[in-house]
């Protein structure tokens, strides 16, 4: 017996397991007709008809907005259809609960994950099925029983951590184990592999094929089309809102499936120019704070500098650091060949640094305050007349970055959290390309964000470089920073460990220095 | 401009208006409510009791607004009816002092900006939570307000401090004009400066905001001294309207300020605000209080109406926001 099943087998010990219904291999599981959700008036998923089928691996493709995490959301009983019928197991089901899709054995990991920071992952894990003995919980119990799971699926976390102390990522895993021990027959991945570095995924990856493998079934969503074909036994596209289409994987290509998902056909994702390396915008000597030490990197105008690493190498601490988010506790930082101390935010932004955040929801944006306010509140100092506001200015800007992102809204006045999580991404890059700066800093600027806006961001990169600004690009997916980055450095634990030309070395190389074999 | 906080400020509806809509109704609630009470007492309509009515509702009215902006920052302050108290007992003082009354006017309002500057410096600085540093001053400063009196009263002999509570001006109680003084600044303040976009940003997550480069100490210092200081003013027209300076007056005027607050849409989980809504929420629990009294209602029960009123005006907001989802 695995791990996996005897975690199930102590949460059964008078606790609800959820209720089997065997349907062969092969045979519909789960089937939706003419499914349709409006927000207002705002119709997020059109009537949609999909069958998913017992123990397969069924991706879902689509554009940022296309409607995937609302059909998801719908599934779990998060949200509430407005018409249309699902059947499961063939029979009609309601599903307007979380707890009545748990209860069939239907879980999701979100998109966002949506835990809570204060307690313990164990408590986590557990959360609204704890293990009890006369009506007291039994923390020790569960804080075992978590971490058993944890270490069988292969992830390598405390289970008596609390959750806040951990990376998005990691957390995103935690989220993985929960909904993977919870007696599921029916599992979905809301871009699982958004927070996660290549080891990570992997990881994710044998667990899926695990699960599939124990008979559940398994919805995938992604923008990373490899990883569909990777994985998925179909795979669906999502347009607008609408099913534009269902294929056997082994039937349909990449183009094919982001021609079905945009209408159109991109023929290059990353677009490199190369502008000769001007003046130096930036160098650190030797910088040292909280988790990250010694750090000595150079940034020209005219280049991107990558920073890959595994989550939690201490990346983005290096970037919050020169930033004067936190304040490094040693060595030296030169702004154009002059030596400066970054002590605040504001100080940084007025040198001419912009940093979008790695977590749009704790640190990019105010999620229920409009689009608009959120795209111009770094520069409202600038659009100020006196004492008010320049209101025309003020709209211009905002629409102006919905406009060149695309971001997908009726208007500047909706709020961000109404927004599809790709667009709320490119809410934050929009925030700083409208500040405009020296330095970009980039920490994951593509989490969630389509095949096609990816390519369009990829180029506006190209824009900023080509008018003096420099980057630094933190992503945690290689392809991107090793396609992208004119210098590439590898973070391990903190520290700088090995830097490379455009492409110099090979991906296996840069793997191996950022796990440190 | 203005719509841009006003509307989304309370909406989660891409629609236009949706809050204008809110403040209609609030708008429409209180004409009801006046129609009503003339239909129902012979005494309402009389220019006497008007005037009472705009006078009572006034001070409620400046105390919501400041209170609006601390609640916009996700914060609390429950000093406010505490301060009325205190800086009524501080112009009296002053004022038997011999300090000129502009000096004295102008000497009380710099207590509700130092008032405000230390919650401000609790918060930022020793990082209390609002609810509690604003409790303890609550507590204090009546206790400091009766020191300075030894529990008795001071009394004000001066005519032209006095005068200006019982004065009309274009007919109108002179009390409420000092609600428009205070409101109209407040709204560029809130929905046409930066700072009051700060003040929302703030509210909703203020890391984001800090990382976009507001100063978010500021901010909060910001809210907290606006709030005092709109109560260190209600603090002198009361003087001023009951002749005496008493720490233990304005017992519970932070719950009226707050729950006006609430009634015009604030949400008390920040980011969602705006300047006309406590104003209606004011003058809504004011004309309650005095259609009661006309009634000749329990005024025990004016509590409880006033309570089933929260708890309606709340729901239907919260509806209406739920709609959008
Ligand atoms: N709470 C909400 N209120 C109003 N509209 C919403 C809300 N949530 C989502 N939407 C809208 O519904 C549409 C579909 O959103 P959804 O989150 O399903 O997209 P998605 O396919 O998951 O995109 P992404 O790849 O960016 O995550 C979008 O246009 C979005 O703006
Ligand atoms: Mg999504």
């Amino acid at each position: 017996m695995t791990e996996l099943q005897e975690a199930r087998d102590i949460r059964t010990e008078g606790l609800h397991v959820a209720t089997r219904h065997p349907v062969p291999k092969g045979e519909p599981i789960l089937e939706l007709r003419a499914l349709q959700k409006k927000y207002g008036a705002v119709e997020a998923l059109k009537p949609a008809s999909l069958t998913f089928l017992s123990g397969e691996i069924h991706a879902i493709v689509g554009e940022n907005g296309a409607g995937k995490s609302t059909l998801i959301k719908l599934l779990t009983g998060v949200i509430k259809r407005t018409s249309g019928e699902i059947f499961w197991c063939g029979k009609p089901v309601q599903l307007d609960t979380p707890h009545e899709a748990i209860e069939r054995g239907i879980n999701a990991v979100h998109q966002e994950v949506v835990l809570c920071a204060h307690l313990t992952v164990a408590a986590n894990m557990f959360l609204g099925d704890e293990i009890n003995r006369n009506g007291l919980m039994r923390k020790r119990a569960m804080t075992d029983a978590a971490q058993r799971v944890l270490d069988d699926l292969g992830f390598n976390l405390p289970a008596a951590a609390v959750l806040g102390s951990l990376t998005i990522g990691q957390q995103q895993l935690v989220a993985t184990a929960r909904a993977a021990m919870r007696g599921t027959q029916f599992l979905i991945f809301d871009e699982p592999t958004a927070y996660l570095t290549r080891q990570e995924s992997a990881q994710l990856f044998r667990l899926i094929r695990r699960l599939q493998a124990e008979g559940v079934t398994i919805v995938y969503i992604s923008h990373r089309m490899e990883e569909v074909f990777e994985l998925a036994d179909r795979v669906s596209v999502l347009r607008d809102g609408t099913h534009v289409g269902t294929r056997k994987i082994g039937e349909t290509n990449e183009a094919e499936l982001i021609a079905l998902m945009i209408n159109r056909t991109i023929e290059q994702i990353y677009h490199k120019e190369h502008f000769p390396p001007g003046e130096v915008i930036v160098e650190t000597r030797d910088l040292s704070g909280p988790g990250f030490q010694d750090v000595s990197l150079t940034v020209h105008a005219g280049e991107i500098v990558g920073l890959y690493g595994l989550i939690g190498a201490g990346r983005s601490e290096f970037a919050l650091g020169l930033y004067g988010r936190h304040r490094p506790s040693a060595g030296e930082v030169y702004w154009q060949g002059r030596k400066v101390d970054i002590a605040s935010e504001r100080v940084a932004m007025d040198l001419g640094i912009a940093l979008a955040p790695e977590s749009r929801r704790d640190q990019g944006l105010c999620l229920n305050l409009p689009i608009g306010l959120n795209i111009n509140l770094p520069v409202f100092s600038r659009l100020t007349r006196g004492f008010t506001i320049n209101g025309q200015q003020e709209r211009e800007n905002a629409d102006r970055q919905i406009r060149d992102l695309k971001i997908k809204t009726p208007s500047r006045r909706v709020l961000a959290s109404a927004m599809s999580g790709g667009n709320q991404q490119k809410i934050v890059i929009g925030k700083w390309l409208s500040h405009g700066a020296k330095l970009f800093i980039f920490d994951e600027p593509t989490v969630g964000v389509d095949v096609g806006t990816k390519a369009e961001i990829y180029r506006l990169f190209a824009r900023l470089l080509e008018n003096g600004a420099g980057i630094i690009l933190i992503s945690s997916y290689l392809p991107e920073v090793y396609e992208l980055a004119d210098r590439l450095h590898v973070f391990r634990r903190g520290r700088l460990v090995a830097s490379h030309d455009y492409r110099a070395a090979s991906h296996e190389e840069v793997l191996t220095q950022a796990i440190g074999v | 401009m203005s719509a841009e906080t006003v509307e989304s400020g309370a909406s989660a509806a891409p629609r236009k208006g949706v809050s204008i809509l809110f403040g209609l109704t609030l708008l429409g609630l209180l004409l009801f409510l006046w129609l009503l009470l003339g239909f129902a007492t012979n005494s309402f309509w009389t220019p006497n009791n008007i005037s009472n009515l705009l006078r009572q509702g006034a001070m409620t009215a400046i105390l919501a607004v400041g209170q609006t902006f601390v609640i916009i920052t996700a914060g609390i302050d429950l000093s406010v009816g505490a301060v009325v108290g205190f800086t009524s007992v501080i112009v009296a003082w002053l004022l038997a002092a011999g300090v000129p009354l502009w000096a004295a006017i102008l000497l009380t309002l710099a207590f509700g900006v130092l008032i405000g500057a230390f919650h401000a410096f609790g918060i930022v600085r020793m990082g209390l939570p609002p609810f509690i540093i604003t409790l303890a001053t609550l507590t204090s400063l009546r206790g400091i307000g009766l020191l300075i009196t030894n529990g008795s009263t001071i009394s004000i002999t001066n005519e032209a401090f006095t005068n200006f509570s019982r004065a009309d001006f274009l007919g109108v109680p002179s009390l409420f004009w000092m609600v428009i003084v205070v409101a109209i600044p407040a709204y560029v303040f809130l929905h046409l400066s930066r700072f009051g976009r700060y003040l929302f940003a703030v509210g909703s997550n203020s890391e984001a905001a800090r990382l976009s480069g507001v100063n978010v100490h500021r901010t909060i210092y910001l809210a907290y001294i606006l709030s005092s200081t709109c109560a260190a003013f209600v603090g002198l027209l009361l003087a001023s309207r009951i002749g005496i300076g008493n720490a233990t007056q304005a017992e519970g005027w932070e719950l009226q300020a707050i729950a006006s607050s609430v009634i015009g849409g604030t949400s008390l989980f920040g980011a969602v605000g705006s300047v006309h809504g406590p104003l209606l929420g004011a003058f809504i629990l004011a004309t309650i209080n005095n259609g009661a009294n006309l009634l000749n209602v329990n005024s025990f029960w004016q509590r409880i109406i006033t309570g089933v009123l929260i708890i309606v005006i709340v729901y239907f907001d919260q509806l209406r926001r739920r709609s959008a989802r």
